[in-house]
């Protein structure tokens, strides 16, 4: 009986030390759970009001490649850029057909007459439908990083991060104008690019406007490369730009109001053509972290297509019913 | 009979006493041998892998050092050097200047300095800097990430065992052979490269 009680309590301790070793190794040694005293809450500012949020994520599917780099839009299909292929899907996420890139691809301009135009490290190359090879320009130097590009009849638009400069060219690459080059005369304040985020676009009258990302604006610019307007803010207000370099992306619907992508707080929002916030597009929830700020494309419907970096998913946005009223 | 099974107990017995003493020796040297390997520990040093690090704060209170021997350094490669930099001000601060009011490190440790309008250097104050990471993660969600912490061998004590190691939840501090002593951003990747702004 003596020995029957030692035994049990022998099988309790052996029990209770590996119940504490055991939990010592799931909470990874001790001490490592303790409060951060220095904790830099960024989380407080990806808090939004749901009723602002004006659109719902429709469709998602994955790009079956590690490194995507753009998204446009052709008719019904839907173009993904990565670093060495332009990959070809339809709405339902089924791959169509995939072709291979001459150098290391870095964004693609929204696709007008079945051209389409991709932006490389160095260089600026447009392609048919099928693929073939049209025309490659190389007139960029070494320190050039063309993140973005706009075609608008013979003019195609260049944004250069690494030289902080808008090239306006014609089809056959020579460069017509240098546009956003600090000038008071015309009001042009330059850019401020501290990373590759430097994206423009055209509005529906064919006018330009460039993320100035370093100013956390959004410029306007006439064809002769005077400033027209600007608009944008510095804030981690929801209806402000946040970070370094922000808006880091963004789009232009057909009614000229402004879809923005911006980094460190993931977020896709909708402005109106004044700059007006007008609300939500994509919540910080919904995406992983801000390392990288979605690619946007917009569709024949108005809707929003995300490419987001994080996930490699092709997200797909369309204004819900608070968003039409 | 009786005469021949005696000797063979004992050739068992002494093979069986000849062995655990081998074996035991052997144990011993083989701990003793390790254990002067790993306190010496000659030739590797104490490093924070930067893209591991997620700014626990740990640098700062755990170090056997005071103030810590983790520092916050600058890549200054990778620096925008922004004006509205989010690991030099605030959230949303009243002002873009140098007032205390607006600063996110708690001990002051970073200079901001004018270059040209509207560029601006960072210089960390290693005197005052204590390691706490908290502008590293400023840097990091809102700017380039070109803060970050390092063990700067001059103050650290190469602990057989580090304090912060122990408790580090991301794991990102290790030993590194130390003819490289140091992990600098820019200049130092582990992670497949992400250039895609």
């Amino acid at each position: 009986m003596k020995r029957k009680h030692i035994n049990i309590i022998l099988v309790i301790l052996a029990l209770a030390i590996v119940f504490i070793i055991g939990k010592d190794f799931i909470g990874n040694k001790a001490g490592k759970n303790m409060d951060n005293p220095y904790k830099l809450d960024v989380d407080q500012f990806k808090k939004i009001d749901s009723t602002t949020v004006l659109y719902n994520e429709i469709k998602t599917f994955q790009v079956n490649d590690s490194s995507p780099k753009g998204i446009a839009v052709a008719g019904k299909q839907i173009l993904v850029l990565t670093e060495k292929q332009l990959i070809r899907y339809d709405y339902s996420g089924k791959e169509l057909s995939r072709f291979e890139l001459p150098d290391t691809a870095n964004c693609i301009a929204p696709v007008t007459k079945d051209q389409i135009w991709i932006g490389m490290l160095h260089s600026v190359a447009s392609f048919d439908a099928n693929g073939k090879l049209l025309t490659r320009w190389k007139n960029f130097d070494e320190n050039s990083v063309i993140t973005s590009l706009a075609v608008s009849g013979k003019t195609v638009y260049v944004a250069d991060a690494g030289n902080r400069i808008v090239y306006q060219c014609n089809t056959n690459g020579e460069i017509l104008s240098k546009i956003g080059e600090k000038n008071e005369q015309k009001g042009v304040p330059g850019y401020i690019i501290p990373s590759p985020c430097f994206d423009l676009a055209l509005d529906d009258n064919g006018f330009l406007w460039v993320a100035n990302t370093g100013r956390h604006s959004l410029e306007n610019y006439n064809h002769d490369g005077s400033l027209r307007t600007a608009w944008g803010e510095s804030s981690v207000k929801i209806d402000g730009f946040i970070g370094c370099c922000n808006p880091a992306q963004f789009a232009i619907l057909p009614d000229n109001s402004f879809v923005t992508a911006e980094k460190g707080i993931p977020r896709i929002k909708l402005y109106d053509q004044h700059g007006v916030l007008q609300g939500i597009v994509a919540a910080p929830q919904l995406f992983d972290n801000g390392w990288y700020a979605p690619d946007l494309a917009i569709d024949v419907n108005q809707r929003i297509l995300a490419l987001d970096f994080d996930r490699k998913q092709v997200r797909i946005f369309e204004k819900n019913v608070n968003g039409n009223k | 009979m009786q005469d021949n099974s005696e000797p063979k107990n004992i050739e068992r017995r002494r093979f069986i006493r000849n062995g655990m003493q081998l074996a035991l020796a052997g144990t011993l040297v083989g701990v003793a041998a390790l254990s002067v390997k790993k306190t010496r520990a000659s030739g590797m040093v104490w490093q924070i892998d930067p893209f591991k690090c997620v700014q626990c704060g740990r640098c700062a209170t755990e170090c056997v050092r005071m103030p810590s021997a983790v520092k916050c350094v600058h890549a200054y490669n990778l620096c925008g050097y922004c004006d509205l930099c989010g690991g030099y001000l605030k959230p949303d601060p009243n002002a873009r200047s140098t007032a205390a009011e607006n600063q996110l490190c708690p001990t002051a440790a970073i200079q901001r300095r004018f270059i040209e309008d509207p560029f601006y250097e960072y210089v960390i104050d290693e005197n005052l800097c204590i390691g706490c990471a908290k502008c590293v993660a400023g840097c990091t969600s809102f700017g380039n990430g070109s803060l970050h912490l390092q063990i700067r061998h001059n103050l650290c004590k190469n602990c057989n065992e580090c304090a912060i190691a122990r408790v580090c939840p991301a794991e990102a501090i290790s030993r590194i052979p130390a003819d490289k002593p140091y992990q600098i951003k820019g200049g130092f990747r582990k992670t497949p490269a992400k250039d895609k702004g």
